[in-house]
């Protein structure tokens, strides 16, 4: 077998050196990780579970569902009320942010109240609508509701704000009216903005579904882990822990694809 | 043909400024009586839905019995076993002790991981792994490591901070101009040299960005952490206050969480504006 040669200074040679450690350097960090949650786990004291433990109870949950949902019978549930509050949130929250953001009268005068009701944590009003609508599952979806209603708000009312003046110069210099203006300059030149507040909304409203769910729930992926924490359970815990960040990751995924299809230009700003 | 010279005399440069500002200063008072107006509708319809017994008074309290409980519950520990002051406190002790740890291990590391290509290899897996894991979903695991006290209801407040700071440090550090860097290089300095000098300052922007980011999800998380798991706190006040059925008691609750989120975030964009006063 004849190689090649290639001739290299040393400072190239160092580089490549450099390279390949980096490209070593990411499988010794996760290798480290999955060491540490072993080392935590095989403490007897701690009841820290095990990976083999986590795994093991993944199995068994196939076979045995809790409250007649399985493992994805529960993730469902949870997406299912995060789907039905974002498309609320979206429509109610994107029309209101225009209002606000274009009109100054309008802003005026529900700006104050919307930013004293910005001012509380969504998971703070989980208490009052559980004592107003019970624990059913309209509460639930109000809550996830409120959760995603702000961020859509904010970012669309501030997209609408700062449309560039020049671009409404131009809308007035050919005759534009007010309506064109809105729909074809001001809300195209927003939609970046706008797509960052669905964005944060997703990722709001799937953190407060599980917080929702484990405040008093009967399904979702947030009651399997109140479930785990109080029948001693620590792997289901671990076990829901892990199927949260992996949907959460996809949810993200999924949204910006649709960024991706819906307003192409907007990808090399965000980059 | 002799125009009347007074109907078509121009304004001068310093009548129009005046004309301009009078009428930029008349909208700008119509837009705070509007504001205020908007606020007073609120709460008087609030107020008269409740008092002509539109919303039962048994869900919803009265504007003005909130504020009489508001004064009330400075002395008075009943029901919830604790006064006002107390609340505030143990909620503040949690919330400052997390958010400021997040904000000392988190920016550091987010510079370093922005500016060293090799830890950034190391440390960006682990992080990536851990992030998309909700911080409210910590909980149960936390208690089972740290207990119930404060270290517990810290370190989910700190894990709530920490992300945002992380991100944005990062990002921010990356964004520093390539032509900074190419002149700290021909004067001669060092790597480090120029990491502190020019990379951290100009990513300073970004990093506050990322605490303000991190103040909103610190104090959300605590009172989720609170109500799932406490025994003071603002957050263990509400979930009280729907325990005894007292919707007073929530929405004071409600309210100083709401009033205390604004106050540090007035805070902090005094820092800010302290801080980065060169920037502007």
């Amino acid at each position: 077998m004849k190689k090649e040669k290639l001739f290299l200074s040393e400072y190239e040679h160092k580089e490549l050196f450099r390279k390949r450690i980096y490209r070593f350097l990411p499988v010794l960090s996760i290798l480290l990780l999955l060491c540490l949650w072993l080392l935590a786990s095989s403490n007897p004291m701690s009841r820290f579970p095990s990976p083999a433990g986590v795994w093991e109870r993944y199995l068994k949950i196939l076979e045995k569902p809790i409250k007649d949902l399985g493992l994805l019978g529960h993730i469902w549930a949870s997406l299912k009320r995060v789907f039905i509050a974002l498309a609320f949130a979206w429509t109610l929250g994107i029309s209101f942010g225009i209002l606000i953001g274009w009109n100054k009268k309008a802003n005026a005068i529900f700006g104050p109240i919307f930013t004293a009701f910005r001012a509380v944590p969504p998971l703070a009003w989980v208490p009052l609508v559980t004592m107003w609508f019970g624990i059913g599952e309209f509460p639930k979806v109000l809550i996830v509701f409120v959760g995603a209603l702000m961020p859509v708000v904010v970012n669309t009312q501030a997209g609408i704000s700062n449309v560039q003046r020049e671009y409404l110069d131009i809308g007035t210099i050919f005759h534009a009216n007010g309506r064109q203006m809105l729909f074809e300059i001001a809300i195209p030149s927003a939609l970046d903005a706008i797509f960052a507040g669905i964005r944060n909304s997703t990722s709001a409203g799937w953190m407060v579904v599980l917080a929702a769910e484990m405040l008093g729930g009967k399904s979702g992926v947030g009651f399997l882990i109140v479930r785990g924490m109080d029948s001693g359970d620590y792997e289901l815990c671990l076990l829901s822990m892990i199927c949260i960040g992996v949907v959460g990751y996809l949810l993200a995924i999924v949204i910006q694809l649709l960024e991706r299809i819906i307003c192409p230009w907007t990808t090399k700003k965000s980059n | 043909m002799n125009h009347s010279e007074q109907t078509v005399r121009r304004l001068t440069d310093k009548e129009r400024i005046a004309k301009v500002q009078s009428e930029k200063r008349r909208t700008a008072y119509q837009l705070t009586m509007l504001s205020i107006v908007g606020i007073l509708a609120f709460l008087l319809i609030w107020q008269l839905a409740v008092y002509s017994g539109l919303l039962s008074s048994r869900y919803v309290p009265m504007p003005s019995d909130v504020i009489r409980l508001l004064f009330e519950k400075w002395s008075d520990p009943n029901p919830d076993g604790a006064v006002l002051g107390v609340h505030i406190l143990s909620s503040l002790q949690v919330a400052l002790t997390g958010f400021f740890l997040a904000i000392i291990i988190g920016v550091p590391l987010g510079l370093l991981m922005g500016w060293f290509k090799g830890f950034d290899s190391f440390m960006r897996p682990i992080f990536e792994i851990l992030r998309p894991i909700p911080p409210v979903s910590w909980i149960p695991i936390t208690i089972i490591w740290l207990g119930l006290g404060l270290q517990a209801k810290a370190f989910i407040v700190f894990f709530s901070a920490f992300v945002p700071c992380v991100i944005n440090a990062y990002t921010g550090i990356r964004q520093t101009s390539e032509i900074l860097i190419n002149v700290g290089k021909i004067c001669g300095a060092s790597n480090f040299t120029i990491f502190r000098k020019i990379g951290i300052p100009s990513a300073m922007t970004m990093i506050f960005a990322g605490i303000r980011v991190a103040l909103g999800n610190a104090w959300a998380t605590l009172v989720a952490a609170e109500m799932l798991a406490a025994n003071a706190g603002l957050g263990y006040m509400i979930q009280q206050g729907r325990s005894f059925a007292r919707p007073d008691i929530i929405i004071l609750g409600i309210v100083i969480i709401g009033t205390l989120g604004v106050i540090f975030t007035w805070i902090l964009e005094r820092v800010e504006g302290k801080v980065l006063g060169w920037k502007k």
